[in-house]
């Protein structure tokens, strides 16, 4: 195997972004840019899961990039999932974008430049690599999120976004310095090799361990804002809110799946030897800590919403909390066969959650009508009867989120809970537990809306947009919300088998 | 000393030398004007009078011209190194860079068809 079919689904991408952005330029006409993007996703997609199939990279293959670039099992994982969420993402905002007057190709082009971000940050075994790869997404979103020239609050969105992004990549930069300083090497697995070997010597030298507890909490607190953690997650609803929607989609599916597998690299892989990883002094107190805040906290918050994306935003924050139960259950005490579980039911998580985020958004999508989104419930009102067609796959997707079986989301919880339980954190699990009925009230509040009310009476009442693109990406991630929660077996093997290449 | 850090120290003292050299030489030699016209406390000193404060808004359109000259000032850069180290790294570097500037090519191809560089 040659290493251009090893990085495939990266120069595929890198491909795709430029000849879009020059298509966009060339071009007087800009609806088939989206099927342009969905290609691309879709043959980037493709390429990493022929990878997979074909058993891996091969070791003397994936050497030639190493350490900055790791191709395992987790890294093609990823890139499959990324792919698909870039893929429904374009779906969207091929109906999304003209229908709201926002018809510019440049959409399509930062969508995909940044998707490399994503996939460069998935796939960074070192601290530089995956700066780089987190800019590069970033960069692309920041713009995505405040796309919507003309709207206020898209402006301001992309405009917290971005200072506030800027001010966590430096802290988390000068994080990476610090520990450079501290054992004189950026690749993350050899972090670990210094961090554990004897040499090292905390007990010779408390100055570096105050070095690298401070580093630590640098870096985690750039990830956690990545992830939308509480108390790093205020500038969520509003860049969500803001940011059309198809952008929205993109980034609590991309961007959180992107910024999860990375958290997990470097605190499983950088972080995971014995003493950065125990439970006196390392991290997983902390990470547990920003789990309960983030449930409780977006729970919380979003039941209060009276705007169903902003209250989807919230549930978002609350979704990276159920993730990171995992990621503390993916430590497990160092107990090889927990940790396995938890790195599994994160993926599997991620994998479900991104067709179902994405589905939900495309939902709200075709509810809103020419130039206006739905926004608040009432807009939602009575939909069950006049566009059915509209209301069950949104159904299908909330009771996901909400965790109903059979739905995906179920599943999801089920194993980050099981996990969580199998490492010894029942009181974990049994927070998340109570975070998800709560969360099922304003899940199902959309529900009663959709079916049981019917609009006030003079109300306007807002012609639904049709789009050809929204309707196949809806059928798309049905199918797989049903197949995610019917059949979970496949896809279960396939998370067990990346999360044992993550070392 | 390290004999690399004695010349960058020799390097930096011939380098003020030679600057406030000039400006004493310039203090010396210069032609001393007798009237303390008005003129003299202009902020350009060349006939150039200014329009207006500093603090005003800038028309958006130069920051579009900023990001260009830190995009082609940022390829210099990469190129400047590159090109010191080429003759030991062989093709694949020349290669790599030429796809370097190639993308950025069709970063300016891009702006260029976008009309970003047209003043209107």
């Amino acid at each position: 195997m040659s290493l251009w079919f090893a990085l495939s689904p990266l120069l595929i991408l890198s491909a795709g972004g430029l000849l879009l952005m020059l298509a966009d330029a060339f071009s007087e006409k800009h609806t088939d840019l989206a099927l342009g993007a969905f290609m691309t996703f879709a043959s980037a997609g493709i390429f990493a899961v022929a990878l997979w199939i074909m058993g891996g990279v091969p070791a003397e293959v994936a050497k030639l990039v190493a350490p900055w670039i790791v191709l395992d099992k987790f890294t093609l994982f990823f890139m499959a999932t990324l792919c698909l969420g870039g893929a429904l993402s374009s779906l969207l905002a091929g109906g999304y974008l003209p229908e709201h007057g926002l018809d510019r190709g440049e959409f399509y082009a930062l969508m995909i430049l940044s998707a490399i971000g994503g996939v460069l940050l998935v796939a960074a075994g070192d601290f530089l690599a995956l700066f780089i790869g987190l800019e590069t997404m970033s960069i692309g979103v920041y713009a995505m999120t405040s796309f919507r020239r003309t709207n206020p609050r898209s402006a301001e969105g992309g405009m917290k976004y971005y200072l506030l992004g800027s001010f966590a990549a430096a802290i988390m930069l000068y994080g990476f310095a610090l520990m450079y300083g501290a054992t004189g090497t950026t690749a993350l697995a050899g972090i670990r090799d210094a961090l554990a070997s004897g040499s090292f010597g905390y007990a010779r030298d408390p100055s570096r361990l105050t070095t690298v507890i401070i580093a630590m909490a640098m870096i985690l607190v750039g990830l956690a804002f990545k992830i939308s953690a509480v108390p790093f997650h205020m500038w969520t609803p509003d860049a969500y809110q803001g940011a059309p929607t198809p952008a929205t989609a993109f980034m609590s599916v991309v961007v959180k799946a992107a910024a999860v597998a990375t958290a997990m690299r470097v605190l499983l892989v950088a972080f995971g030897d014995k003493f950065s990883s125990s439970w006196g002094a390392g991290w997983p107190p902390v990470v547990a800590g920003l789990a309960v805040a983030t449930m409780v906290v977006a729970n919380l918050i979003a039941i209060r919403q009276e705007n169903v994306k902003r209250m989807l935003a919230y549930s978002s924050i609350a979704h990276a909390g159920y993730l990171l139960i995992g990621l503390v259950a993916a430590w497990g005490h160092g107990d090889p066969s927990a940790s396995r579980n938890g790195k599994a039911a994160i993926l599997f998580y991620l994998l479900q959650y991104t067709v179902t985020q994405a589905g939900a958004f495309g939902a709200l999508i075709l509810c809103g009508s020419k130039g206006k989104e739905a926004v608040s419930y009432e807009d939602l009102a009575g939909l069950g009867r006049r566009n059915p067609a509209v209301a069950l796959p949104f159904t299908l997707f909330l009771l996901s989120l909400a965790g109903i079986p059979p739905m995906s989301g179920f599943f999801g919880k089920l194993f980050i809970f099981q996990s969580a339980i199998e490492g010894g954190f029942t009181w974990l699990a049994v927070i998340g537990l109570l975070n998800s009925v709560l969360a099922a009230f304003y899940y199902l509040r959309v529900l009663v809306f959709l079916y049981m009310k019917e609009p006030q009476p003079g109300a306007v009442e807002a012609v639904p947009m049709k789009s050809g693109y929204v309707t196949a990406a809806m059928v798309l991630a049905s199918a797989l919300v049903l197949y995610f929660g019917l059949m979970p077996g496949r896809s279960l093997d396939m998370a067990i088998s990346a999360a044992q290449s993550l070392m | 000393m390290h004999s690399g850090w004695l010349s960058v120290f020799a390097f930096l003292v011939v380098s003020s030398l030679i600057g406030f050299g000039l400006l004493a030489a310039s203090r010396v030699i210069r032609v001393r004007s007798k009237s303390d016209s008005p003129l003299k406390h202009r902020t350009y000193e060349c006939g150039e009078e200014p329009a207006g404060l500093a603090w005003m808004q800038f028309h958006a359109r130069y920051y579009v011209v900023a990001i260009f000259f830190v995009l082609f000032d940022v390829e210099a850069v990469f190129l400047f190194p590159w090109a010191v180290v080429l003759r030991e790294l062989g093709s694949a570097a020349f290669v790599a860079a030429v796809l370097f500037v190639v993308v950025l090519m069709l970063g300016w191809l891009y702006a260029l068809r976008k009309e970003a560089l047209q003043w209107q």
